[in-house]
Parts: structure tokens; C-alpha cells; sequence
């Protein structure tokens, strides 16, 4: 491999031609942030389109084929100021000990593009290799190892993704609460050792932090006397130093990052506390050493060391609160991610091994015991058992599984024990692939955020602007000492403003939202779903296997009475009629015929060998049961057979306009019952339907099924808008006409002959059981056969967007009546100048504010417990 | 102190421009390098 080959393989391909890497970047704190690093890698050759999420704190790149290499790509992000996360993993290398020089494997390990360090330790036997997760597969290592000529000891297992970014976060977590712990300490005691500088301060009228503290400054004048007899000059050199661990190592990183961004001509979060505090700062320390300066020019030397250390702490904490709550919006994922067995029992060579699910092949022979979890996906080869599937599918009723049936991994086995062939393993289960639809989802943006985004990019060179330009006007027209207020009021400004609720306002709200779908088994395609899913107008809704089973049942079952009208069956007269019908059908391959078996068996009724089948095509079949003959089939079927329907006729036709199909049964040339036959609606799309009717959405039947039967289930689920006889062409031209009216709609559909109106829609939720070709085409799959999870998706995305607009509303309010009042507006009126030490308050409390509003969206509740 | 004020007003109001100017001028007039290094 040479040094920076092309990116080949990495996690997913996208378009043809085109592969899609995801990696960590580290140190992104604002919306401004996520637009420098989203520019520059857009602005990069061969990359086709950059997606930041500052939620997650991941850049996903879609790329032409071995246009980019990694290199390239961490050196963009380096170059934007930022950094990209890193991980690190022990390779076990046999017999390294013994090689005098390891500089190879590490040479060939350094060369391995997306790795940024590799060092060999011979006493342990391995090799540290320090790469960026997402651009390099761990195989890849390890096949780097073993093309230099050495053996790896035992294999490489990468770290679980969501692991991985649990353990980042953690130590984000632990850095910054070293720091703000620090910086509280210092900021505390430089608060008190203060407290005697400020007896004489000027802005004390108008401070409102300083007439706050006046009481304690009175009465710390009394419980510490010594400090209050101390020079003010050894006071301020005191305070000074205590200060400079705050500034050099606590918020070291503003100024860096800060600096870092300046070189590259844009700004951000950290421009504005860096220049903030470092003004104040550099005020204070002219203040301590050069009094003259200011006292030459008839200004007071006063300090501000104590506001420079509390920024620093109240912004860390701030930080500190926004990194523990952003852990706690993807907790969704892990909680998905722990829903997967961890061992499962194979059964090699005739010996049952408990092994890693991780090490279970395709074609593996599982054993499942009863109570355990099924540990990949598979087919039941023997065996038999109930299988609760309501962590993939949300519906709590267990499934029987018998051989033949298909089981999926992370569901749980009840009482039975069944043996199954694996059929997909890894990253192919079903469980695999929703986390990473989820996973896809949480790190995708809305198109709500484009304004947020747009405003991002300028906001922090207008708010410097803003600062200045207060500083001016505090100096030209301020009181006295002018040259103090129009430093405060700058430093104030740049402080309280806060370009990071408009960078978390969305994908706060977007992850914790498709994280709570997931686990109510509705899957949301990303931010652009959701959104749409938000404002929809109309709902369409396919007839046959969302609205009903879409299998023909046996709905209603009449039995003769000799010259009168037939009546319902007695218990006794359906066992009967059915046991004839299904001995007769069992022979044939009409899907009717299928139905009546089936509700023979259900029912647990012997069904009698006939002989001399007949089948006639459509219209019904014969057959000799011992003595008597018997037909099954349509009314005309068995007018032409000779026999006399007449109390059935109006029966027939009655069932007939209730759109079932009847089918009748005659023993001997006697009518003997009637059984209607039809496509049961599911129990729970009543209530959908009506809910839906209810949240102020048109809901529209298509069909390809005849009018008679389209008008019958849709009276029944109360919908009054029916498009029958459709072809799936027909359903997209009724999706297009909707839109062309200015209707946003959404396809709820099922199978490959939905999946065309499933794309054409604004919104396609691919319900149940459903096809692959219909998840890939809907921008929503829900994981039940339940119409009322298309429900839940709806009221979620609702909920979401509801949230976003509340975390986008707070974040511009909050600037727009902050900078203001930061900048002094509220003096002339209530003489009335907010501290700096406030400012920084109310700036890390509006993050947190908004990343708290988001987690609300855990609680979400849908209408419907499905 | 008027003179002060004079200059403080003149730095600043350049200060607000050159700020504006540093950070908001649109990528394509920077130098063609600075975007795609390798």
C-alpha cells in the first residue's frame, strides 16, 4: 500500500462511483464551526457533498471513488481549524520481542492511509496503532501487519462504534471537568481576594453583579480584615497569578482554537470568548503593571481577573452540562446496539460451541434455547417455539415459529427450543441495519437549519462589529470613566453572544427524535423526512396489506335452512360446511381455496380425503367425497351443475355489494352453505384512520382492486376518498395530482407495486413487513404491520419539529434581545450594565437551555401504544 | 480627550470594517491554493 492511497472501501458506497465515509472531528463547539468544516471539505476536489452534525460531532463525506485519500482529509479538517477524533488499538504481533529492529512494522502500519501513529512495544509484543475511525477498517491494519512479513497473534476486534464515541465523550466529559474545576477554584477565591479592589470601584451604580456582591463585600470586610489591609497593588499581583493557570491552561483552548481560526479568515464561538476575556485580560494586566497608562490619561487602573477566571469556569461548566446531555441524545443507539446477543450456541461438526455472535457464519447451525435471544438472523430448521419480536417489530404478541419460519436476530425465544440456519450475520442482520438507519438519520440535517446555518456563518464578525461598535459609542458618549464602561459593555457583548444554540437547535431535536421513533419500531430516513413528514396534507393509504391483511379470509359463513333463507352457521354447521369446502379445495391452488383450508385448520377440523378432483378454472372445483359428490365454487359455477340456489340467491348478492366474494358449497345437488370470503380489514385501522381524520389530514384509498370492494373496506375504516381499479403507475399519477393541487402527501404502502408512489410521495412510510424495494423507496419504515405506527410518525415528526422551532426561536431571541442589553441598551432606560461574569452565564445557560428542550422529545408518547 | 475620542472613533470604525472584510469576504476571492490542499 503506498503512502496516500485512495480512499477504496471504506464503511458505505452511496451513488455508483461515489463511497461515503463518516469520522469523528473534534473541537467543534458552534453552527459556525459545522460551516467552516462543511466548507472546507465541500470546497475539496472530488468531494461531492459534506455533512457536519455538531450533535454528534461527525463529518460525513460522500466522495468520488479514489479521488480523496484520507490524508487529504484530516489535513482539511486541520486546516479549518479543527481536529479529527482518533482511536487507538493493540495489535498482538507473534514473536516481536525477538526482532531487532521494529521500525518496518511500524513503517508499514504508518503508511496505512487514515493512520496516524504506530509504535511497536517489544516487551508486551504489540504494536499501538493510532487511527481515525470510519477511514481505515481494523482489517485493514491487520492486513497491513501481515504484508510486511509478520504474524498477528490473535485477531483484531474494532472497538463497538458506539462504544467507541461513549468512551470519547467520556474523556471530553473528564477533560472539561478538570478544567472547570480549576477555573470555579481559581474564579472563587480570585472573586474574594477581589472583594477589597472593588470598594473603590467605578462602575459599582451600574455593575449589577457588583451591587449584588456589595453585601459580601461588607461583610467579608469584617470576617477577613487581613485581606482588606493588604496593598491593593499586592492584591491585584496575586489575583493576576492565580489567574494565568485559568488562561493558560483551563481555557487554553479558546485562545488556541480561536487563533487557529482567525489564520484561516473565519471566526467562531471560541473567537468571541478568546477576544472577550483576552481583552479583559489585557486591560487588567496593563491595569496591574502599567497603572500609568491609564492614570496619565485620568482613567482608573482597575482589574478584572476575577471576571476573566469566572467566563472560563461558567462557559466550561456550560460545555461540561452540553457534552453530558449531547451523550445523552444518542442514547437511543445504545440502546438499540444492547438489544444484540452477545454469545450464541453453533452447532460444528455435530459439537454445540458457544461462540461470539460475531464469529457466527452464514450457514451456521444455531441452537436456541428457551428464554434466550436469537442471536443473528436465520431460517428455523427444527424445532418449533413463539418468538417475541416487540424490540424489532414493537408488537408485544409472540409469533410462532415452526421449520421454515424466519427468525431475527435480538428477538426473544419464549418456551420452546428451535434450532435455525444463520442466514445473515454482522452488519447484514435485520437489528444491524436499523441502527444504522437510525445512525444515517441522527447525523442528517434539516432544511429548517439552512437559515440557523446561513446566519451562523456571519454572526460572529457582525457580533465583533456589534462589540466595537458599542465600544465607540460608550467612549464618545458614555459617562464617566468612559473608557471602563466601553471596555465592559465590548467584553459583554462578545460574551453573551451565542452562536452554539443555533448549531445545536436542530440536530439536538433531530437525534433524540428518530432515536425515540426507533424504539417505538418507526424508522426515520433523516432531518428532510421528518420535516416533510411535519406539514403533510394528505395521507394515502393502500388497501390491500395496510389497510387490510392482503390474504383472503373466511369473513362470513351461512348455513341452508331447507326452503327459507339461509342463516348464520351454528358452531356444529361451520364445522361442517368448512371440513366439506376444504376437502374439496385442499386440491386446489386458488388462493380462495387456500383461505378456506386455512380456516379449516385454524379451527382444528379433520379435513376428509376426496377422490376424482375437478378443478374448473375460476369458477370452482368438483370432487367425490366417499358417496356424495360435492362442488365448491361461484353462484353460476353451480347453477350450471344443476343445483338449485334458489333460498341463496339473494345471499349471494347480498355478500356480493358487501364486497365479499361468495363461494358456495352443495352436497348432492343440495346447497348445503355459503361462505364469504374476503380481505379482513386489520382490527387497528379503524382507529388510525380516525385519528388521522381527527389530526386534520385528507386520508385517500388506492386500490387496484375492483370500486365495489375499494368503496366497502373504505365505509368501513371511514374514509369517504377512493381510487380504485389503480395500477402502481395510477397510484403515482394520484400522488402527482395531489401534489399539483399544492397538497404535500404521503404513500403509506406495502409491497413492490406501491414502491413507485412510495418515491413519488413527499413522504413514503413503508408499512410492516415490507418489502425491501419499498423500505429502500419510503422515507419512513415502520417495523409493524400496525397503520397506527404511521401515526405515531406523523405525531412524532410533529413533535419534532415542534421542538426544533422552539430551540430556533430561543436561540435567535435570545441573541437578538442579549447583544442589546449586553451592549449597554438598558442604560439610558434603567441605568442598568450587565457584567461580563452574566453574560457568560446566560451564554452557557442558552445551550444547555436548548439541548434540554430536545431531550424532552425522550418522553414523547404516542396516541397509540403499538 | 476630544482627540481621543476622535481617534478611538476612527480605529474603530476601520477596526469594524477590516473585521467585516477579514472574515466575511466570499471564498473565490481568495487565493485559489488555500482550498484544495492535498
Amino acid at each position: 500500500m503506498s503512502l496516500g492511497a485512495p480512499l477504496a472501501a471504506p464503511s458505505e458506497s452511496g451513488a455508483s462511483g461515489a463511497v461515503r465515509v463518516a469520522f469523528p472531528v473534534v473541537g467543534m463547539t458552534c453552527a459556525a464551526c459545522v460551516s467552516r468544516v462543511q466548507r472546507q471539505l465541500a470546497g475539496m476536489p472530488g468531494v461531492r457533498d459534506a455533512a457536519v452534525n455538531l450533535a454528534t460531532n461527525k463529518a460525513t463525506v460522500e466522495l468520488e471513488r479514489g479521488a480523496v485519500t484520507p490524508q487529504a482529509l484530516v489535513a482539511a479538517i486541520r486546516a479549518a481549524g479543527y481536529d479529527v477524533g482518533t482511536e487507538s488499538v493493540s495489535i498482538a504481533v507473534e514473536d516481536l520481542r525477538f526482532l531487532p529492529d521494529v521500525e518496518p512494522l511500524e513503517a508499514a502500519l504508518a503508511v496505512v492511509p487514515g493512520v496516524l501513529a504506530a509504535a511497536a512495544n517489544r516487551a508486551a509484543d504489540t504494536v499501538r496503532v493510532t487511527y481515525v475511525p470510519g477511514l481505515v477498517p481494523v482489517a485493514r491494519l491487520e492486513h497491513a501487519v501481515t504484508a510486511a512479513g509478520f504474524v498477528v497473534a490473535a485477531p483484531v476486534v474494532e472497538a463497538d462504534p458506539v462504544e467507541r464515541e461513549r468512551l470519547l465523550r467520556e474523556r471530553e466529559v473528564r477533560r472539561l471537568a478538570a478544567r472547570a474545576a480549576v477555573a470555579g477554584a481559581v474564579a472563587l477565591v480570585a472573586m474574594v481576594a477581589s472583594m477589597p479592589l472593588m470598594a473603590g470601584a467605578t462602575t459599582g451604580s451600574a455593575d449589577l453583579l457588583t451591587r449584588l456582591l456589595m453585601p459580601f463585600h461588607h461583610a467579608l470586610g469584617r470576617a477577613l480584615p487581613w485581606l482588606y489591609a493588604l496593598a491593593p497593588q499586592t492584591l491585584k499581583i496575586v489575583v493576576f497569578v492565580l489567574t494565568l493557570p485559568v488562561v493558560f491552561w483551563a481555557g487554553a483552548h479558546f485562545y488556541v482554537a480561536a487563533w487557529r481560526a482567525f489564520r484561516h479568515r473565519s471566526a467562531d464561538m471560541n473567537t468571541l470568548i478568546g477576544v472577550g476575556t483576552g481583552a479583559a485580560m489585557l486591560y487588567s494586566t496593563v491595569a496591574t503593571f502599567a497603572p500609568g497608562v491609564f492614570t496619565r490619561a485620568g482613567l482608573p487602573a482597575d482589574v478584572y481577573f476575577e471576571a476573566v477566571s469566572t467566563i472560563v469556569a461558567l462557559i466550561l461548566v456550560g460545555r461540561l452540562l452540553e457534552a453530558r446531555a449531547k451523550g445523552r441524545t444518542s442514547a437511543a443507539i445504545g440502546r438499540l446496539v444492547g438489544l444484540r446477543a452477545r454469545l450464541a450456541r453453533v452447532v460444528r461438526d455435530g459439537v454445540e460451541l458457544e461462540v461470539p455472535v460475531n464469529e457466527v457464519l452464514v450457514g451456521d447451525l444455531v441452537s436456541v434455547r428457551p428464554g434466550e435471544k436469537v442471536p443473528v438472523d436465520g431460517i428455523v430448521r427444527s424445532g418449533r417455539s413463539a418468538v417475541d419480536e416487540s424490540m424489532v417489530t414493537g408488537e408485544s404478541i409472540p409469533v410462532a415459529k415452526t421449520e421454515g419460519s424466519a427468525v431475527t436476530g435480538a428477538t426473544i425465544n419464549g418456551t420452546g427450543a428451535f434450532a435455525f440456519e444463520a442466514t445473515r450475520v454482522g452488519r447484514d442482520t435485520v437489528l444491524a441495519q436499523i441502527v444504522r438507519m437510525v445512525e444515517e438519520a441522527q447525523g442528517s440535517r434539516a432544511p429548517v437549519q439552512r437559515l440557523a446555518d446561513r446566519i451562523a456563518g456571519v454572526f460572529v464578525p457582525v457580533v465583533i462589529a456589534v462589540a466595537i461598535f458599542a465600544f465607540i459609542l460608550w467612549f464618545d458618549f458614555g459617562p464617566q470613566p468612559a473608557a471602563v464602561f466601553a471596555t465592559v459593555s465590548f467584553v459583554t457583548v462578545l460574551i453573551i453572544a451565542c452562536p452554539c444554540a443555533l448549531g445545536l437547535a436542530t440536530p439536538t431535536a433531530i437525534m433524540v427524535g428518530t432515536g425515540r421513533g426507533a424504539e417505538r419500531g418507526v424508522l426515520i430516513k433523516g432531518g428532510d423526512a421528518l420535516e416533510a413528514a411535519s406539514r403533510l396534507d394528505v395521507v394515502i393509504l393502500d388497501k390491500t396489506g395496510t389497510v387490510t391483511a392482503g390474504r383472503p379470509d373466511v369473513v362470513d359463513l351461512l348455513a341452508a335452512r331447507g326452503p327459507g333463507a339461509p342463516a348464520a352457521a351454528s358452531e356444529a354447521e361451520r364445522a361442517e360446511i368448512l371440513a366439506v369446502a376444504a376437502a374439496v379445495e385442499r386440491h386446489s391452488e386458488h388462493p380462495l381455496g387456500a383461505a378456506i383450508v386455512r380456516a379449516a385448520t385454524e379451527r382444528g377440523l379433520e379435513i376428509p380425503e376426496v377422490a376424482e378432483f375437478e378443478a374448473h378454472r375460476g369458477r370452482g372445483a368438483t370432487a367425490l367425497l366417499g358417496a356424495h359428490r360435492v362442488a365448491v365454487g361461484s353462484a353460476a359455477f353451480l347453477i350450471e351443475l344443476g343445483v338449485d340456489i334458489g333460498p341463496f340467491t339473494d345471499a349471494v348478492d347480498t355478500l356480493a355489494a358487501r364486497a365479499r366474494t361468495p363461494v358456495l358449497v352443495a352436497l348432492d345437488g343440495r346447497p348445503l352453505g355459503l361462505l364469504g370470503l374476503a380481505d379482513p380489514i386489520k382490527p387497528s385501522a379503524v382507529g388510525a384512520v380516525r385519528k388521522l381524520l381527527r389530526m386534520g389530514l385528507e386520508v385517500v384509498l388506492v386500490t387496484g382492486d375492483m370500486r365495489k370492494v375499494a368503496i366497502a373496506v373504505a365505509g368501513e375504516v371511514g374514509i369517504d376518498q377512493v381510487e380504485s381499479g389503480m395500477l402502481p403507475a395510477g397510484k403515482v399519477q394520484v400522488v402527482k395530482r395531489l401534489q399539483a393541487a399544492g397538497k404535500r402527501v404521503a404513500m403509506v404502502g406495502d409491497g413492490i407495486n406501491d414502491a413507485p408512489a412510495l418515491a413519488a410521495a413527499d413522504v413514503g412510510i413503508a408499512i410492516g413487513t415490507g418489502t425491501d424495494v419499498a423500505i429502500e423507496a419510503a422515507e419512513i419504515t415502520l417495523l409493524t404491520g400496525d397503520l397506527r405506527a404511521a401515526v405515531t410518525a406523523i405525531e412524532l415528526a410533529r413533535a419534532t419539529m415542534r421542538t426544533i422551532r422552539q430551540n430556533l426561536f430561543w436561540a435567535f431571541a435570545y441573541n437578538v434581545l442579549g447583544i442589546p442589553i449586553a451592549a449597554g441598551a438598558l442604560y439610558p432606560l434603567a441605568g442598568l450594565l450587565l457584567s461580563p461574569v452574566f453574560a457568560s452565564a446566560a451564554m452557557a445557560f442558552s445551550s444547555v437551555a436548548v439541548v434540554t428542550n430536545s431531550l424532552r422529545l425522550r418522553r414523547f408518547e404516542p396516541t397509540f401504544s403499538t | 480627550m476630544d482627540t481621543a475620542r476622535l481617534l478611538v472613533t476612527l480605529l474603530g470604525f476601520a477596526a469594524i470594517g477590516w473585521v467585516l472584510w477579514y472574515f466575511l469576504v466570499p471564498p473565490e476571492k481568495r487565493s485559489p491554493q488555500d482550498g484544495g490542499r492535498r
